[in-house]
């Protein structure tokens, strides 16, 4: 990695100071994204600002008038250790639970997660969000298995990496941020844009702003994620889904039904939302929208597979919230 | 001397004795090669080529010499040099910290002619192929052929023909390669090295500066794993030598990052193979034809065997060795082995499932009468079928139940040599305060070779293993066996046990005397001199009796000590989620022999590594190329995907070990144990969806593509 200046702030004005005058600043909190893109020169920041010290953007607060606050600097350890997170947000708890490993999870931090940068081998590999060469794209000529397959058409084939966002948005949460001018508060899928050409950021945070809280709003529904990967330990989830539904009796009243690893922003299916909605979940029902979910999708030339998994993780993330994991059964 | 023999009823031998270095290495005190750090120690960092193929225009190190800690600077591919892959090397830096040498790399100033690449077989094989080595990048050697496979072929009953792929993959060497390599005046190089073989490397530093092997000195106290890809200096650990000797002597220390390992430090080539096999109504083999072809990278080396471990009476095989713009391969654990067993038990098994027979019962009638490994194979199976539940739990391919996950077992069998040289020696000391010596230039790759001579010695002296000093890595010794082959066990033992006999006759020679005894009438025995039959007096009150004048002893190869050929088998049981085509491994069964085992517990060991090895082989492991750049996608720990503890599944070894396979002496036992896990993963996953699934590694894509083309045929 390049050489960089390094600051230790306490507090968050004073944070976003630093990050607002210097020409590349990068925030660091538990530096499992930052420290690999430095070491492989995806990113070289004049200035790196450790937030770690900053007390403020730590600690969950749950209250079931108000919702659950959680600091931008709550590590993914600290949400799976909280019951309250647990028993009414399992849609988030489940999918913080199957991040990384034990030690990632001590050190990484929920506003970390929600801002890492995509995990694809063409940007990790200095060629760009979009990585096109020759007018080409390097995803869509070459190994995709891992890419998108929603929006296809356009050239932002990565896909988003944060499994805590999908599992957000479905359950309507808002993020807070704070920059020179002030605060603001926007909905947790607004943190993320399409980048239209290369420079773009896929980040709606603006350099010098700083990532404060995220507030899940009280009263959501039956919720769950599921994820699918292939191997047990450390890795990555190739498809999560997340759902949150508000029941009417057995019938659903309303559905947020949101999908991990299939676009380059946290994938809310509005087909699997519809589908499912007016109607009792039941394997039947839960099929059909899993299958609208998947209607839309254009895959690669190597990620087909991702269209059944994607299928089968919306089923199941559907049913799981109902309380029925068939796929248990011998 | 008599005719050497393994003792008879031996104490040690045979038993679970914990390896002498373990607790070092458990609790981090152990220092490997890669953690020396000499006084005065230099840092080089590699700079290697950023493209699949390319040559080299222009090369300006001027600003990279003069940056701040730089002291010299090595040029590997000079201007108007060729890169052949990505990883290729192009020039080493070293300098007074890691990070300025990393900085200094970056000042390297390179102009490049960016050459046509092909990284992929697919994109070697093509018509249009640039051509990346002269005479073509697809070298088809002549086939092997055995009767008339097509004739006996037409006369087959039944008869299945598929195409079947394994992945190129690499070794991950938990540490690195490299050394550190410092000159000591002007003819004499010492070096720390992470090797399999410290005299090799010894040699090649000592050929590349022209001094005597003598003058090099080769040290491997412990190291991080090898499998095949550590048997010399490399153009690494020479450059370091060249840097050192440009900084006055300062120690100059290479060691490779994780990306330069999967790119530049080997690989096991990719096999893919189609295959045409045949047998009768009952269950005979009676024809195979298979043309097969696989990727070493830009030298070759993809070769493997097939057909393998099964009698087929009339076979053709021809094998094509493609060119790619890829790391070199060198040897992985078995090599070739892996692959083979792979591609010929999907085809026995599929086969066994189109002929409606237990693939179990057909393995047995198949395999090759009159060779001595039959037998062996046949109780191995019996123990291992009774391991996993193969009678009561094995259903036929496909009938594995309605629920989404199914449940399947599959097999695999599997051959190795595993022999060893009859020109290694070891010397063996007995010091007049009772301490104890083994000396030889092998080292330890992670099998626990000191621990063994520890053990043969401690055996006849009758001591304990921990009262030995078993003093190996050290290419300054009597001749020691490079670890590779899985001869290292089988090479050392003999001229150890006949090290410690000779000292030990020399011992009751030299004390005879002084305790009133004959020689003939002294025994050694739980740390105590036996005379007639009685204990005497503790070892070490013997051991004064020697005065002032060690012993010592130089054993050589003795006959009938060792021996070579193994078989084994083993069994998985896996599920498969058929709706996410996520395969998780439950349990294997590894049923294997190897002649005499010395230490029970570090043999187990490597058949555990082994399976493990097998299992990431099976599940997860894949070098990926990006046609496009020609670059490596995944040269990291991340995507390059290995297994973590909760992917290990419960593992039972299971030792053949009847008293005729003790008498055979000691047989190596490091590879085969590696060879049949990803094959009978693979039979496994067949049996619990009902498909096969061609493609290695049992990813959630290459089960789902399968499931979806066989879904596809049956619309």
């Amino acid at each position: 990695m390049k050489a960089f200046e390094y600051a230790g702030p306490t507090s968050v004005e004073d944070a976003v100071k630093l990050l607002g005058s210097s020409s590349s600043a990068e925030a660091l909190s538990g530096g499992t994204d930052l420290l690999s893109r430095m070491k492989d020169y995806v990113t070289s920041p004049e200035r790196v600002v450790y937030l770690k010290d900053v007390k403020s953007l730590s600690g969950i607060n749950w209250n079931p008038q108000v919702g659950l606050a959680i600091g931008a600097g709550a590590t993914l350890a600290e949400v799976v250790a909280h019951a309250g997170i647990k028993q009414h947000l399992p849609a988030l708890w489940q999918a913080a639970l199957e991040v990384g490993t034990p030690q990632i999870k001590n050190m990484a931090t929920v506003g970390g997660n929600l801002l890492q940068r995509p995990r694809c081998w063409y940007y990790r590999a200095g060629n760009g969000l979009l990585a096109m060469k020759d007018g080409k794209s390097l995803v869509r000529e070459g190994d995709n298995r891992y890419h998108a397959i929603f929006l296809t058409e356009g050239n932002a084939l990565f896909v988003n990496p944060s499994s805590l966002a999908a599992a957000l948005v479905a359950l309507g949460a808002k993020a807070t941020v704070l920059g020179a001018k002030g605060e603001r508060t926007i909905p947790v899928e607004d943190l993320y844009q399409i980048p239209k050409k290369e420079g773009d950021r896929e980040l709606t945070v603006a350099p010098g702003e700083l990532l404060t809280k995220i507030v899940v709003p009280p009263g959501s529904g039956k919720n769950a994620s599921y994820e699918a990967r292939q191997k047990q330990a450390h890795d990555w989830p190739l498809v999560l889904a997340s759902v949150n539904l508000t029941l009417d009796g057995d019938k659903v009243e309303k559905a947020r039904v949101v999908i991990y690893g299939v676009a380059p922003i946290p994938w809310r299916s509005e087909a699997a939302e519809k589908a499912i909605t007016g109607k009792a979940v039941s394997l039947e029902t839960a099929s059909s929208a899993a299958s609208a979910a998947v209607e839309a999708a254009k895959p690669l030339s190597m990620n087909v597979y991702k269209v059944q998994l994607a299928k089968t993780v919306v089923k199941r993330a559907l049913l799981a919230a109902v309380g029925n994991r068939y796929w248990e059964e011998a | 001397m008599a005719e050497l023999r393994w003792p008879e009823k031996p104490t040690l031998i045979g038993t679970r004795i914990t390896r002498l270095d373990g607790l070092a290495k458990a609790s981090g005190r152990a220092k490997y090669p890669s953690d020396e750090r000499p006084e005065g120690t230099l840092f080089g960092v590699v700079l290697y080529s950023p493209h699949a193929h390319a040559k080299i225009k222009s090369l300006d190190i001027s600003k990279a010499e003069a940056m701040p800690g730089v002291k010299a600077i090595e040029v590997i591919a000079k201007e108007g040099a060729t890169l052949r892959y990505h990883g290729d090397d192009i020039a080493v830096v070293a300098a007074e910290t890691e990070e300025q040498a990393r900085d200094a790399v970056l000042a390297i100033k390179i102009e490049y002619e960016i050459l046509p690449h092909a990284v992929t077989e697919s994109q070697a094989m093509a018509k249009d192929a640039p051509e990346i080595v002269k005479g073509g990048n697809v070298r088809k050697g002549r086939a092997i052929t055995k009767g008339e496979p097509e004739a006996a072929m037409a006369k087959a009953d039944v008869t299945i023909e598929a195409t079947y792929s394994l992945p190129v993959i690499t070794h991950v060497c938990l540490e690195p390669h490299g050394l550190i390599a410092m000159w000591e005046g002007d003819d004499k190089i010492v070096a720390w090295a992470s090797t399999q073989a410290v005299q090799v490397t010894a040699g090649e530093l000592a050929g590349a500066f022209k001094i005597p092997t003598s003058n090099v000195t080769v040290l491997t106290e412990v190291m991080g794993g090898g499998f095949g890809s550590k048997f010399g200096a490399d153009i690494w650990g020479v450059t370091a030598a060249r840097l050192s000797k440009k900084a006055g002597g300062r120690p100059v220390k290479i060691f490779l990052d994780r990306v330069q390992e999967h790119l530049a430090a080997g690989n096991r080539p990719s096999a893919t193979g189609t295959v045409k096999l045949g047998a009768s109504k009952d269950g005979k083999l009676v024809a195979m034809v298979a043309e097969t072809h696989g990727t070493g990278g830009s030298r070759g080396g993809s070769q493997f065997p097939l057909p393998y471990v099964y009698d087929v009476p009339a076979a053709s095989r021809g094998h094509a060795e493609v060119f790619v713009n890829g790391g070199g391969a060198r040897a992985m654990r078995a090599p070739g082995h892996p692959q083979g067993c792979a591609i010929m038990e999907a085809a026995m098994d599929d086969l066994a499932d189109k002929l409606d027979i237990d693939p179990l019962e057909f393995r047995l009638k198949n395999l090759p009468e009159g060779d001595f490994k039959t037998p062996t194979y046949e109780a191995e199976i019996k123990i291992g079928s009774e391991e996993i539940g193969w009678k009561e739990k094995r259903k036929a391919r496909g009938k594995n139940g309605k629920g989404v996950i199914k449940r399947g077992l599959g097999m695999a069998l599997h051959t190795w040599g595993g022999g060893g040289t009859n020109d290694k020696q070891v010397t063996c000391t007995i010091n007049p305060d009772g301490s104890v010596e083994l000396k030889s230039a092998t080292q330890d790759i992670g099998t626990g070779a000191r621990t063994i001579l520890a053990i043969i010695a401690a055996e006849v002296l009758g001591l304990q293993p921990t009262d030995i000093k078993s003093n190996i890595g050290n290419s300054t010794f009597v001749p020691g066996q490079a670890s590779g082959g899985s001869t290292t066990t089988p090479s050392m033992s003999p001229p150890c046990l006949a090290a410690a006999t000779q000292a030990r006759d020399a011992f009751f020679a030299k004390i005879a005397k002084a305790v009133d005894a004959d020689a003939e009438e002294l025994k050694l025995k739980e740390g105590m001199l036996w005379i007639n039959g009685q204990p005497a007096m503790p070892w070490k009150d013997a051991c004064r009796k020697l005065g002032m004048t060690s012993i010592t002893e130089t054993g050589k190869h003795q006959p009938g000590l060792s021996s070579t050929g193994v078989a084994g088998c083993q069994f998985a049981e896996v599920s498969v989620d058929t709706e996410t085509g996520v395969v998780k491994v439950l349990k294997i069964v590894a049923v294997q022999d190897s002649g005499l085992i010395i230490d029970k517990l570090t043999w187990e060991s490597q058949v555990y590594g082994g399976v493990i090895g097998g299992l990431n082989y099976g599940l997860f492991e894949e070098r990926i190329m990006d046609p496009t750049t020609g670059v490596m996608l995944n040269p990291d720990m991340e995507l390059y995907k290995l297994a973590g503890a909760s992917d290990i599944p419960e593992i039972v070894v299971k030792a053949y070990e009847p008293p005729e396979q003790k008498a055979r002496g000691v047989i190596g036992v490091g590879e085969p144990p590696t060879i049949s896990t990803a094959a009978a993963i693979g039979n496994a996953v067949a049996n619990a969806i009902g498909v096969r699934v061609p493609d290695w590694p049992m990813s959630p894509r290459n089960v789902l593509n399968a499931l979806a083309s066989a879904s596809k045929e049956k619309a």
